[in-house]
Parts: structure tokens; C-alpha cells; sequence
């Protein structure tokens, strides 16, 4: 993200590029939640996978602690943070994003990204159950209420309607507690509003980051991962689905061009399975760019398109998170992703970060790799402490992945 | 009287007879651990040293990793307290004691009165011990030695960052291949080892005077290193590898009286 | 004194030796299906005539399943599905696993293919569980959890067999509560001794283990008093039941006076209130809205860090120490807060970092002994 910013601030943007757009969102998303806090408003730090309809549709501000993790680490203050939350007591094994977050709260400036001090928590374990401890934590040290929609993890390919009526449940409690907070208001009518809004931003991140199935394609898979933020704090705003909707235009006319935002000629194309490793945005960027290698198949694509008609819909979409959803549902969507976009290897960060999602990828991606018939690395590395990636490893294992991917092409 | 404090590390074995609880008139270290005859010779050396007999001594402690197979000794006791005896013995403000050994780092809180009220030891996944050193400086081609003159001599001390000690290694020599100058990698290794040990010690607080004990209390490098992570002046002694069996010594000592 | 030792043989023996409870079932003609940590309703399980077994894992070296599992997931995960990779749960209808950690939720999905001939069986229980709507979710997972059963075994439920295990289970957590107070006035019986008792639970059925319960607290009444004067410690942590730890304790004359162990009295807390609902299955949905004080445990007032201070107070305890099994972040995230409070109420305590795979005890029991030399 650091290494984007600095790009951009040598040359202008151009305010009807879709750069712009999604830069400025962020920005304003950061400014919008600490002016509410200056007016006196009630404002919250928010999980990525809440769903943000409540909020949203009651005009609540909030912010992410996840997204602001990974902004810190990205602009290289990841291990003075994490050193922090240990000194405290917490240990190294315990996710870098919560350690980060709970440093944070002690700190309380911090100028790699500030954001303002949280009132209330909201908190869904979709991504998560170490979700619930890191807000219990914060609740607990900062002595504020803390909202759980919690969204068990479903051994099903299907949602149960046990699970959903769950859910719904939650969802009603949420609103209530929320309006107990704030003082603001549930509208039926908002609500409405702005699952046409959310739908409309979702409908245009699908189709954004499908351009990718392009060959060559029209864009630099990792600028996916930045876009990302915006997916996170502002799917229920125009402002977003304007961006992405523009997105979509910038990709049209690079196909039509044959123009990309991959500056380099693409060799491969890959899978990249996991998060980005923030603390090391150049390197890994670097490390493939420089072998021709292009990200064009990432379940972030699909993670953030929340697509659904009415309530249970709802429901359904945030059950259905990458995280929260069994291995043959997640291999599944991977392997339709690879598919579809002719990926022709796999590449697999194994986040120390993560135990979730690490927990069971050697056989999801060794499943993935067999039923696209493409070959398979991993490295290890961890989404922002910088002390648990070695550049000699990354190298080593993608120097391996590229001569495979190469030998294949010359059997084809 | 007499008593004989014994210390038997993993790689060393130290003796120290102390007269009265207060004055040493013998020490010894023998580079020969738990498991050989260094513990032995290193008793038999400190008796040599100082004239005395084994009948003349009044009791005898021993510490360390392989206390519980010493069968001279009348009593065993941890290392850690040990530790906070005899560096107390030398800087009676001593609050905070940091020892880092050739196996684990261990960090010790004491109160007003001396008394060891909290300790923390190395985490499994840590690479700040003596060990590390030995390593890197063989992949150095260095002396254990040699590592402090050199990190004084850095003008760009790199960073060292990595969790695992398998990684650390791979920095190292990632760094020595893009020709880092010599004295800076060694500076860096030095701050991995002290900032391992620094989040310990910022774990339990940090409370004046803090003091270094053990083998690497030794390595500038590493001391001042410490020093500026922690922001305070750290003490040591050049005795600092005979603080556990001085320590030991005082414990026998305070067992007889 | 005879009776006594001939008990607690027979408890050691139970705990070392689950594989020959197993087949000693088996041979009976009984289903045996195992029950994975945290939680898990072997009420059910028992109600349906299977016999519940629990899967904690083993002291094992960790080969095959690391072909699943990276480096980070708890030795309890990696042992229970090295154990299950390697046959030696052999003859069991089928293992019940909860999704209440991260890494749990994982094995689950990595034994539908490291251990095929063993089916899964998914337990996802509410966090917010003490509302109406979580009651009804934990009996939904009940339902499904039933009809698993009833497809890999055969076995029937009835609401009316339920209500009878429910009051097994209920006069075993009796029993264990009763046996835990009794232990402190009785510092003879070690460490291991006790450990024996409490995990040797897993590989019996409840109402034998009762049994045999009663008869020790019975000899022990009967005998006198211990009147060494140990060291009262109070353990906290998800297991405590290695050997090498347990003899670690007692060479440093510890006497566990109470304990905050998941394996161990956490499961004996709460019962079934069998008086206030009308079908079994929703008494039983019920309990589990009752429970807390526990890592896996959604609580954001995180009680369960006074819940321990109590704990150590009410059992006269010198101190506390937590057994940190490595890579347990809901341990690790509570034993910040659980400390602080420890600290707070002036109760020495100390952290040793434990996992099923330790083959060098030399730092626990160095720490051990400076926590018993701190105390003394």
C-alpha cells in the first residue's frame, strides 16, 4: 500500500480514474469516522466481515482495525506494534492484525495510520474465531460494549436454515443494542437503500476483478489486493460502486487497447492463495513481476461480491465467506477461479498469522492443484509481523513453482 | 567457614567457595558441562585454588541444568535463584536481572528486599540465546570473542528480523553475499540476540538497576544493545558466568546460619 | 491404605491405557465414538448406547500429520489426527469434533481425508449461547449430531434414554466436584495420582467411573488425613496430564488443590438443570448457554480471569500456575487478562509453556522449582 501511495504522489491522478476514486475513498473513509467522533458521535471499530448493512443503513461510523493493520505493516511499522502488544503480555504466536490492534490501543498515536478510539465494538467471526478473543480483549481493556454476530463456521456445502434463523436473530439483537449506543435509528426504508447499493458495488467488484480471465490480463493481480480495502470499508456507498463501476470501464478499454497495469510481459499466470504479505508488498510483488509471473486468480475476487435479493439472502452471503465455509466449498471456488482465468500454477502463502486459514490448505491446495492439474508452492510468511518471512525462501520457492510452470509449457 | 557453590551448565561447569557468606576466595571455570568430568575437575580446581579440603567445607549447593545428577552437593536450587543471589551479592540495587545463557534467556524481577518476586523464561520459538551467537559467529567465521570489538566498530548495524533461528541464519547470509560489511552484520546479530531478550524483559517491567548476568553479559555487543532497547544503563560484572555459583555459595551459606 | 492403592492402580491403569479400554468395549459388542476437546455433548452419545470416548491427543512424536497441519496448530490437534492417521482409533463408529477453536474447526476438515474410514461428525455450537435464539441453535447442531450418530452406528436416541444419561452425567460432575474439594484435606494423593483420576473419565462410561469415584472418596474418608505440609497450587490451561510435568510437581512437594484444566474440572462445572424444560434435548441446549469461564467461551466481561482468582482464594492456594499449551491463542489471549487479576489479588503465579511434543522438561522444571523456591 506504502509502496502504491508513493507511486501516486509522484504523478498526478487524474480525479476520473478509478485510482483516484478508490484512494480518495479511503482517505475520506478515515477522515468521515474521526470528524463523527470530534462531533460527539458514538463510533465503532468493526470487524471486515460484519455486516456492514447495519451500520450503514443506520449512519453509524466505524472503522477497520484489520484494514489499519495492514496499512501499518505495509508502511514498515508492523514489528514496532506487534514488540508493543508483547511487551504487554501478549504472545508472538497470537494473530500480527490483533497484536497490532491491541498495541494500538495503548499507543494511541500511531502515524502510520491513525483512527479514531473505538466507543463500541462489532464483532463477526466469519473470518474467525480469534476475531472474538482480539475484540474481547479491546472490550475488555477499554471497557465498552462489544456487539458479536457470531457466524459459526458451516461443515456444509449448503447454509442450514437453523443457521440462518441464528443469524437473523443476531442480526435483530445487533440492531437494538446499536440503537441502545448511539441513539440513531433503524429505517426499513434505509435499509433497503442500501442493499440496492451494496448489491450495485459488489455486482461491479465481481465483474472488476473477472477482467483477469483476460489474456494477457488487463491489469497487475496485486493491485487487487489495495482495491480490497475499499470493498471492506464502503460497499454500502455509491462512492464505491462508482469506483469500482469505473474500474470496470479503466479494464474495458485496456482490453480493447491491449494495454495492463502489469508492467511487464506476462509469462505465467497464478493463483496466489492467502493475504498479502503487507510487511513485504515489493518484495513478493517483485519477485514475480521479475519472472513475468501474474496474479490473475485470487479468492478475493469472490470474496467480497455479496450478491443476494431479500434478508435470508443476506444472511446466506455472509455465511458463505472464504473463511467460514468447509474445504470442498472453498476448493470448489478456487478451482472455478483457476479455471476460469487459466491459471497455471498455484501459489500458497502459508500466514503464520493465520491458523484458520493455513489450518487445512495443504490439503485444500494439494486438491485444487490435482483436479486443475497445475503445480503447487507454498512460502511462509505472515500478513504483518516482518519477522516471519525469509526473501531467500520466497525466492527459492517461486524460482521453483516458475521452472515447473515452464516445463509444463514446453510439454503442451 | 565455608561453603562451595556449584553451577553446571550445558557447556561449562563453575565453582566459587565462599568464606563467611561474604568473601570469594576461589572460583572456577572448566569448559566441560553437564554429562562430563567438568564438573569435577572444576571442583577439584577450586579446592586446589584455594587450599581447602571437601571436609572443610560446611555445605555445598549446586545449580545449573544438571544439578539433579550432581551427587556432592547437600542441596539443589534453580539457577534463577542463584542468579538473583549473586548478582545481588555485587549490586545489592539490582532489580532487574537479565541472564542470557548458552541455552535460554531468562529475565527476574526482585523487590526492595532482594527477593526474586517474578521471572520469565525464553519462549520456545526464540532465537536470543548464547546459541544463536555461536552459530552466526561460525557462519561468520569469528570468534565468540571477536563479536564485540567488531559491533563497536559498525557505521550501519543491519537488521536482523527474523522470529526463527533457521530464517535469521538465512538473513545472514543473504546479507554477507550482498557484501554488508562484516562489522555491521555482527552489530545486527548482536541487537537480535538483545532485542529477544528486551521484549522478555519488557514483559515482566523494567525496574533500575537492571544487570546482566550469565555468558553473554560479557559481549558488549549485545549489552550495549540491550541498553538502548531498553533505554536504561545496564551493569554486569566480569565475574558475570560465576554469578550462579556464587549465588549457589551464598544459598549454602544462608542454609548453615 | 490397601484399598486405596489397589484404586488408584486401577485409575492409572485406566489412563495409561486407553487402547485396551477400546478394545475391551469393542469386544463387548459396544460402539465406541470419540469425543474431541473442547466440549462435546456425550450425553447424546451415552443416551444412544454408544460408549463416548475422549480424544485429547497423546505424547507422540508428530509425523504423518504434517502433511496437514503447518508447524502452528496445537500438538493436541496434531496428535489427535496423528493418532487417527496411524489406526490407532481403530474400531471407533465415528469421532465428534466441536468448532469451538480456530484449529478445532480445522481438524475437522483435514480428518474427512487423512482419516477416511473414520467418519466426522461436526459439532457447531453457538457463541452467543445464552440466548433463545443460540439455545435453539445449540439444539439444531444437537439434531444433526443425532442423526450422524444414527447413521454410522445404527443406534436410536429417545428423549426419555437422554433424560437418564443427562442424570449419569449430572452425579458424575457431582461426584468429580466432591472429589476435587475432598483431595485438598488429602495431600498424600500426588499430582499424577489425581491426574489419573480425572482422565481416566475419558475411557470408561460415567456411571462406571462414578463408581469407582465413590469407592475412593469412600477409602480415602477413611484413612487419615495427610499432614505434610505442601505447596497448594492451583493449574490452569487446556491439559496438565504429562507425566514428566506431574512428577515435576511433586518432586517440588505441589499439591494441586484445584484446578481450571479444559480436561479436568472445567468439564465439571455445570450440570443439566433437569427441572425447568420439558424434552431433554432443550435441558440440554440449555446447559450449554449456562457455561463460561473458558477460553473457547465467548465472554467479553472475561469473568473467567476472577473465576480463577476465586478459585485460588476459596482453595487456600499458594499460587497459580498456568500450563500454556504452545499455540493455543485462546489461552494466550486470557492469560494477559487472567494474570493481571492474579497480580491484582496478590497471587504469585507463573507461566509454563507446555505441548504433547516436550521431550526436554529441563525448563519446566527449572521454573517450577524457582515458582516452589519464589513461594517458600
Amino acid at each position: 500500500m506504502a509502496e502504491e501511495k508513493k507511486k501516486k504522489k509522484r504523478r498526478v491522478l487524474d480525479p476520473n480514474s478509478a485510482a483516484y476514486k478508490l484512494n480518495q475513498i479511503v482517505v475520506n473513509h478515515y477522515k468521515g469516522v474521526q470528524e463523527a467522533k470530534d462531533r460527539g458521535e458514538k463510533i465503532g471499530w468493526c470487524a471486515s466481515n460484519f455486516p456492514q448493512e447495519i451500520f450503514q443503513t443506520m449512519g453509524i461510523k466505524v472503522c477497520y482495525p484489520e484494514n489499519q493493520a495492514a496499512a501499518i505493516a505495509a508502511r514498515g511499522a508492523g514489528e514496532r506494534l506487534c514488540s508493543e502488544a508483547e511487551s504487554e503480555g501478549y504472545s508472538n504466536d497470537i494473530c500480527a492484525y490483533a497484536r497490532i490492534s491491541l498495541a494500538y490501543t495503548k499507543l494511541k498515536d500511531v502515524k502510520e495510520q491513525n483512527m479514531p478510539q473505538p466507543d463500541f465494538l462489532l464483532c463477526c467471526n466469519n473470518i474467525c474465531n480469534c476475531m472474538i478473543k482480539w475484540y474481547e480483549s479491546i472490550a475488555k481493556k477499554l471497557n465498552i460494549p462489544l456487539i458479536l454476530i457470531d457466524i459459526p463456521f458451516n461443515p456444509d456445502y449448503e447454509v442450514s436454515d437453523a443457521q440462518v434463523a441464528y443469524i437473523k436473530s443476531q442480526f435483530i439483537d445487533a440492531i437494538k443494542q446499536l440503537e441502545k449506543i448511539t441513539g440513531k435509528k433503524w429505517d426499513d426504508d434505509k435499509f433497503k437503500e442500501v442493499m440496492k447499493v451494496s448489491n450495485r458495488t459488489s455486482r461491479a467488484w465481481l465483474e472488476a476483478t473477472s477482467y483477469t480471465k483476460y489474456q494477457p490480463s488487463p491489469l497487475n493481480g496485486f493491485d487487487l489486493l489495495n482495491h480490497m480495502a475499499v470493498a471492506v470499508c464502503a460497499r454500502g456507498t455509491v462512492e464505491a460502486a462508482e469506483a469500482f463501476e469505473t474500474l470496470v470501464k479503466e479494464y474495458k478499454k485496456a482490453v480493447k487497447e491491449g494495454t495492463s497495469t502489469f508492467h511487464a510481459d506476462e509469462k505465467y499466470r497464478i493463483m496466489f492463495e492467502g493475504i498479502a504479505c503487507w510487511p513485504y508488498l515489493r518484495v513478493t510483488s517483485r519477485g514475480l513481476k521479475s519472472r513475468g509471473i501474474n496474479m490473475v486468480a485470487t479468492i478475493y475476487a469472490d470474496a467480497f461480491g455479496f450478491l443476494y435479493d431479500d434478508f435470508d439472502g443476506l444472511v446466506k452471503a455472509y455465511c458463505r465467506v472464504p473463511n467460514a465455509i468447509n474445504l470442498e466449498l472453498a476448493r470448489d471456488k478456487r478451482v472455478a477461479l483457476a479455471k476460469k482465468t487459466g491459471a497455471e500454477g498455484l501459489l500458497v502463502h502459508t500466514n503464520r498469522s493465520c491458523k484458520l486459514w493455513s489450518g487445512f490448505m495443504y490439503e485444500m491446495s494439494r486438491q485444487i492443484g490435482k483436479e486443475c492439474d497445475i503445480p503447487v508452492a507454498s512460502f511462509d510468511g505472515d500478513q504483518a509481523d516482518p519477522r516471519n518471512f525469509s526473501e531467500a525462501q520466497y525466492e527459492t520457492r517461486v524460482q521453483g513453482l516458475t521452472e515447473i510452470m515452464e516445463a509444463n509449457k514446453g510439454d503442451k | 567457614m565455608y561453603t562451595l557453590g556449584v553451577d553446571i551448565g550445558s557447556t561449562t561447569s563453575k565453582c566459587v567457595i565462599l568464606e563467611d557468606g561474604k568473601k570469594v576466595i576461589a572460583s572456577s571455570i572448566v569448559t566441560a558441562g553437564t554429562g562430563t568430568n567438568g564438573p569435577d575437575k572444576s571442583r577439584k580446581e577450586v579446592l586446589e585454588k584455594s587450599g581447602l579440603k571437601q571436609d572443610d567445607l560446611n555445605y555445598v549447593v549446586v545449580t545449573g541444568y544438571g544439578r539433579s545428577t550432581y551427587t556432592y552437593a547437600d542441596a539443589e536450587i534453580s539457577e534463577l535463584t542463584c542468579h538473583a543471589l549473586g548478582v545481588q551479592h555485587v549490586f545489592p540495587d539490582a532489580r532487574t536481572i537479565i541472564d542470557i545463557g548458552g541455552q535460554d534467556a531468562k529475565v527476574l524481577s526482585l523487590n526492595e528486599k532482594g527477593r526474586m518476586v517474578n521471572f520469565l523464561m525464553n519462549d520456545k520459538c526464540a532465537a536470543g540465546t548464547g546459541r544463536f551467537l555461536d552459530v552466526m559467529a561460525r557462519i561468520l567465521q569469528l570468534d565468540i570473542g571477536d563479536l564485540e570489538v567488531k559491533a563497536a566498530a559498525a557505521k550501519h548495524p543491519v537488521k536482523i528480523s527474523s522470529t526463527c533461528t533457521v530464517f535469521a541464519e538465512s538473513e545472514v547470509i543473504s546479507q554477507l553475499a550482498a557484501g554488508v560489511e562484516l562489522n555491521d552484520l555482527v552489530a545486527g546479530i548482536c541487537s537480535s540476540v538483545a532485542s529477544r531478550v528486551a521484549s522478555l524483559a519488557k514483559r515482566i517491567g523494567i525496574r533500575e538497576k537492571v544487570c546482566m548476568s550469565g555468558g553473554v553479559a560479557r559481549n558488549g555487543g549485545v549489552r550495549n544493545a540491550m541498553s538502548k532497547e531498553l533505554g536504561v544503563e545496564i551493569f554486569y560484572s566480569p565475574s558475570a558466568q560465576l554469578m550462579g555459583a556464587l549465588g549457589a555459595a551464598l544459598a549454602a551459606y544462608n542454609k548453615v546460619n | 491404605m490397601d484399598v486405596l492403592n489397589k484404586l488408584l492402580a486401577e485409575f492409572h491403569d485406566i489412563a495409561e491405557n486407553p487402547d485396551k479400554q477400546l478394545q475391551s468395549y469393542l469386544s463387548e459388542g459396544k460402539k465406541v465414538v470419540l469425543c474431541a476437546p473442547v466440549y462435546t455433548p456425550e450425553e447424546i452419545v451415552h443416551s444412544m448406547g454408544i460408549v463416548p470416548m475422549g480424544a485429547w491427543g497423546a505424547d507422540i512424536e508428530i509425523k504423518e500429520a504434517k502433511k496437514y497441519f503447518p508447524a502452528f496448530i496445537c500438538s493436541i490437534m496434531q496428535s489427535i489426527l496423528e493418532l487417527g492417521i496411524t489406526g490407532k482409533y481403530k474400531g471407533v463408529s465415528a469421532i465428534l469434533i466441536p468448532s469451538l477453536c480456530d484449529s478445532l474447526k480445522c481438524l475437522g476438515q483435514n480428518w474427512k481425508y487423512a482419516v477416511k474410514d473414520i467418519p466426522f461428525i461436526p459439532m457447531t455450537y453457538p457463541q452467543n449461547r445464552a440466548s433463545e435464539a443460540g439455545k435453539k441453535f445449540t439444539r439444531a447442531g444437537y439434531e444433526r449430531v443425532i442423526k450422524d450418530l444414527e447413521k454410522a452406528t445404527g443406534a436410536s436416541f429417545s428423549e426419555e434414554s437422554l433424560w437418564n444419561s443427562i442424570r449419569v452425567y449430572n452425579t458424575h460432575n457431582a461426584a468429580m466436584r466432591k472429589l476435587s474439594d475432598l483431595l485438598v484435606e488429602y495431600p498424600q494423593i500426588n499430582a499424577s495420582q489425581r491426574s489419573d483420576i480425572f482422565k481416566s473419565a475419558y475411557f470408561m462410561k460415567k456411571e462406571e467411573h462414578t463408581e469407582l469415584v465413590n469407592k475412593f472418596v469412600r477409602a480415602l474418608r477413611e484413612s487419615s488425613k495427610g499432614k505434610d505440609k505442601k505447596i497448594k497450587i492451583v493449574t490452569s490451561g487446556i491439559l496438565a496430564d504429562s507425566r514428566n510435568l506431574l512428577n515435576i510437581l511433586d518432586d517440588n512437594n505441589m499439591q494441586v488443590v484445584g484446578d481450571d484444566i479444559a480436561d479436568e474440572s472445567r468439564q465439571y462445572r455445570v450440570d443439566t438443570d433437569t427441572k425447568s424444560e420439558k424434552s431433554s434435548l432443550d435441558a440440554l441446549s440449555a446447559k450449554f448457554s449456562d457455561m463460561g469461564n473458558c477460553s473457547v467461551l465467548y465472554d467479553a466481561d472475561k469473568k473467567r480471569a476472577d473465576y480463577i482468582v476465586n478459585l485460588a482464594k476459596n482453595t487456600g492456594a499458594n499460587g497459580v500456575i498456568i500450563f500454556m499449551t504452545k499455540f493455543c491463542d485462546p489461552e494466550e489471549f486470557d492469560c494477559v487478562f487472567v494474570r493481571k487479576a492474579l497480580d491484582s489479588a496478590d497471587i504469585p503465579s507463573t507461566v509454563i509453556e507446555v505441548d504433547r511434543q516436550m521431550a526436554n522438561y529441563e525448563q519446566a522444571k527449572t521454573a517450577i522449582q524457582t515458582f516452589k523456591e519464589m513461594l517458600s
